[in-house]
């Protein structure tokens, strides 16, 4: 290997011919990852991440008009040979996806996937790839090889899926490493584990890794360097401690301080009694998920018992499969209860016939993870957020008046009613979502991990109008989520729930101060801090899945 | 096992369908204007004779009479006697149904590789001239009328080009070869006679081209809009970017994945196909099932229909159940 940098991108120019004009999507971009670093590129989606991603991997959009050098070991990228490429991707530099669970292929074994690059890369064969995949999946912290390696994509869990992404990157033998927003959607202590993969992956193999992130924090965690990205240009760039304590550049300062802290709680909420009669009365719950054919199940939900009262709102915390998602989905009656009592908004949910599941789908609404998913592509904003109201019977003009309403309500114009998904924001479909689930006067509103799928700048101004929706005191709020730091600014009392139980319940103030769960502990302990540094654990925690 | 659990409760399944079907089709050919026995009445024929007439052919009894004979046959493997013919259903049967099935699925099988292939091959070009020749072509393969198109290739390929036999039989005269399962081309082949194999293939091509030309376009653009939509994939970038090698890129993520979007619509494209043969078989004189079908039911010859309709029923519930266990062996997200 050559002395000098692995990656060298110098004043890198890339321009998009559309329809109407040009996006200039990197403006005289400069980056350099050295063998062993860890460099973290953060900044907001649009901001130009992806693209410089594709660019050190050959793979811009065919009509990209491109200026500048990515020089990977001294060669151009831009301007390799098919074959040049060929050898490239992979070999010189790998990609691990975002949302690696839809990145692999599903209808393939992993232990295919994993022998379609060793094959490729190592030229092993038979044997080779055998004991091969075995020492890569070790490597990522799988201990359970057989199960995983004859497992279909749909069969593992986010997390296990991630660390599988990972396997495959690492089967093309890189020289560098790009890891695209690889935590998302992953809960704190799986973040924790896949960042520390990729640290130990530069510290003692010597790769360099270019990690992505829209979250400066936990790139902070690992990250020897940083490099701010906003609309295409570098703002800033430097070592991860003077990035972190003295930033110079104001978009820098915005990220951070839109980083949720756990140690900053905001004042709380202007309280209400809690003396109104319950929204939610749980007591004793099981939800027992049968598998087809009547084989053994799964126990999401074991004896759960939780009052939520008007004018409150309760956080629920706990990691993927915990059964958080399961007690939200009982709350809007999608899952029925197989023991103990459930009533919601005076609705028995054990015994739901029509005229009660319709009168609970007025009582309870829900504001999704994934915004944009949630919304009907062909149908406009107005039409999502009228379509609650179609049952009451009210006229047009009245229907338009009230979604007019409920949108400003969220910090949205009217403007936006005629608008279709496609041209909403992450955040503006957010306010949408629930926008149409306030319309109807709910009772109780249920949200579902709604800021997980958003930037962080973005994440803290929903985060803001949700904490301003909780001094209403007619309606009561159940937040799910699996950030103990999302939780703690608005919520007035906290349920951390562990393999379908709740471990503890309280205050906020007295689970963020005096945690008495050990598990509660570690949730706590392993919540991103700005500044802090993860601690390097070589044997990652094995992980169950859901 | 899972699979024969699953296999059987299918199969299970069959029974009150078959019995809705014998019921439905024993019904509504009698339902329907006209009589069997229109057919011998001459001017000459008195009232008594058809009386006579129809005590022979077991209809002057009631209805439900007839009925329970009926469904007692079947259970003894009797589908009763052409009123035509006045030969048992199962002899006409055996020697139909054979023929039919080798056009029928010889056609779709080629069709399926075909639009594999071509809809494959499109997709990789999207939008390039050689995706629109494909495209436009396929089209007006599907828009010409079959009756039609099979004597455009008789004319072409028989009476010009003189490179295929004449339509008039399934193999040359002469050829010595004994019937097994009536599909010559088949019995060719399990007896090892090449001389009857050669000459059965020559007088399957234009019949098999006539129907591939008409149904392979819908296959070959349902190939074609699954593959772009691999190609547009996560999954597709993420093995590219990995610098997958372009052969196992084709067939492990490609291939794969259009061919397991297809099991359902090729099934509904075999049931298509058996319906609208009947066309391909009088243009080719295809001594087959639809013709023999649609004489039964020009002459109200009702154990012709009924028989028709069960062995209809039998191959589409036997097409729906193989396509529904090859979409479970090609992709593991299906469960049974």
């Amino acid at each position: 290997m050559s002395a000098g940098p692995l990656l060298d991108v110098r004043g890198l120019d890339v321009r998009i011919p559309v329809r109407d004009g040009t996006v200039h999507a990197l403006r005289g971009v400069d980056l350099r990852v050295e063998p062993g670093e860890v460099v973290g590129l953060v900044g907001e989606s649009g901001g130009g991440k992806s693209m410089l991603a594709s660019a050190v991997i050959g793979m811009l959009p065919a009509n990209a008009v491109t200026q500048g050098e990515v020089l990977f070991r001294g060669a151009d990228v831009l301007t390799m040979t098919r074959e040049e490429l060929l050898h490239h991707r992979g070999h010189g530099a790998a990609m691990c996806f975002q949302h690696a669970r839809a990145a692999l292929e599903p209808m393939r074994q992993v232990r295919k996937q994993l022998a379609d690059r060793l094959r490729a890369h190592r030229h092993l064969g038979g044997q080779g790839v055998h004991d091969e995949s075995r020492r890569l999946l070790t490597e990522v912290g799988i201990t359970d090889l057989d199960r995983v390696l004859a497992a279909f994509p749909h069969e593992l869990s986010g997390g296990m899926a991630q660390r599988v992404m990972i396997a495959l990157a690492l089967a093309c033998a890189p020289g560098l490493l790009l890891a695209d927003e690889p935590t998302t959607g992953l809960d704190v202590t799986l973040t924790a584990d896949v960042l520390g993969l990729l640290r130990r992956l530069a510290t003692e193999e010597g790769r360099g890794v270019l990690l992505i992130s829209h979250d400066i924090a936990a790139a902070a965690l690992v990250c020897d360097r940083i490099v701010v990205l906003r609309a295409g240009e570098v703002v800033e760039m430097g070592p991860t401690r003077q990035v972190i304590d003295t930033p110079r550049d104001d978009y820098t300062r915005e990220l951070l301080a839109a980083v949720p802290d756990i140690d900053r709680p905001l004042p709380p909420v202007d309280h209400r009694s809690t003396a109104a009669a319950p929204v939610v009365t749980l007591q004793d719950v099981h939800v027992h998920y049968r598998a087809r054919f009547g084989r053994t199940g799964h126990h999401a939900l074991r004896g759960v018992s939780l009052e939520v009262h008007a004018g409150t709102t309760v956080g629920i915390v706990g990691e993927s499969g915990s059964g958080k998602t399961t007690l939200a989905r009982m709350l809007l009656g999608l899952v029925a209860p197989s023991a103990g009592r459930a009533s919601v908004a005076g609705t028995d949910l054990s015994r739901l016939d029509r005229a009660s599941r319709r009168r609970l789908s007025r009582s309870v609404q829900m504001v999704f993870q994934d915004p944009l998913g949630a919304l009907d592509p062909r149908r406009t904003v107005l039409d999502a957020i009228t379509e609650p109201l179609i049952p009451l019977g009210l006229s047009n003009a009245e229907r338009q008046e009230r979604a007019t309403a409920v949108l400003r309500r969220t910090g949205l114009d009217d403007r936006f009613l005629s608008r279709y998904p496609h041209q909403l924001s992450g955040g503006q479909a957010q306010r949408v979502g629930i926008a149409r689930a306030l319309v109807a006067d709910p009772d109780l509103l249920v949200f579902d991990e709604p800021t997980s799928a958003l930037d962080v700048t973005v994440q803290a101004q929903i985060l803001d109008l949700i904490r301003d929706l909780a001094a209403d005191t007619a309606r009561a709020q159940v937040f799910v989520s699996h950030d103990l730091a999302t939780v703690r600014s608005f919520c007035d009392r906290v349920v951390v729930v562990y393999l379908g139980e709740i471990v503890e319940e309280g205050t906020v103030a007295e689970v963020f101060e005096s945690p008495r769960h050990a598990y509660t502990k570690s949730l706590l302990a392993a919540a991103p801090r700005l500044g802090g540094r993860l601690v390097d654990n070589p044997t990652a925690r094995e992980e169950t899945t859901s | 096992m899972r699979i024969v659990r699953y296999l059987g409760l299918r199969l299970a399944l069959l029974v009150p369908t078959l019995l809705g079907v014998v019921v439905l089709s024993f019904v509504l050919v009698r339902v329907l204007p006209g009589d069997p026995l229109a057919a011998f009445v001459t001017p000459s024929t008195t009232s008594e004779d058809i009386e006579k007439i129809r005590q022979r052919l077991g209809l002057d009894v009631s209805m439900w009479e007839q009925f329970t004979t009926y469904v007692g046959g079947l259970f003894r493997g009797d589908l009763g006697t052409s009123i035509q013919s006045g030969s048992p259903i199962t002899t006409e049967l055996s020697t139909r149904f054979g023929p039919t099935m080798e056009l029928v699925v010889i056609s779709v099988v080629i069709s399926l590789l075909l639009a594999l292939v071509l809809g494959v091959w499109s997709a990789l070009r999207a939008n390039r001239p050689e995706d629109h020749v494909i495209r436009v072509g396929s089209l007006v393969g599907t828009a010409l009328p079959e009756f039609w198109l099979g004597l455009i290739l008789i004319a072409v390929f028989y009476k010009t080009l003189h490179w295929f036999p004449a339509p008039s039989g399934r193999v040359d005269r002469g050829v010595d070869l004994t019937s097994i399962t009536g599909a010559e081309g088949f019995d060719a082949l399990l007896a090892g006679n090449l001389t009857a194999l050669s000459s059965a293939l020559a007088h399957l091509v234009l019949p098999v081209a006539t129907i591939v030309i008409g149904i392979s376009a819908s296959l070959m653009r349902h190939v074609r809009a699954s593959a772009i939509e691999i190609l547009a994939s996560p999954t597709w970038r993420t093995a590219q970017a990995h610098g997958v090698r372009r052969g196992a890129l084709l067939r492990g993520y490609l291939l794969r994945g259009t061919a397991a979007r297809l099991p359902t619509l090729v099934a509904i494209v075999l049931g298509n196909v058996l319906g609208g043969v009947v066309l391909v078989e009088y243009v080719f004189s295809w001594q087959g099932m639809g013709q023999w079908l649609l004489r039964g039911l020009l002459y109200r010859d009702y154990p012709v229909i009924q028989a028709g309709v069960l062995i209809s029923a039998v191959v589409f519930a036997v097409a729906y159940l193989v396509a529904d266990l090859v979409q479970a062996l090609l992709d593991p997200r299906v469960k049974l």
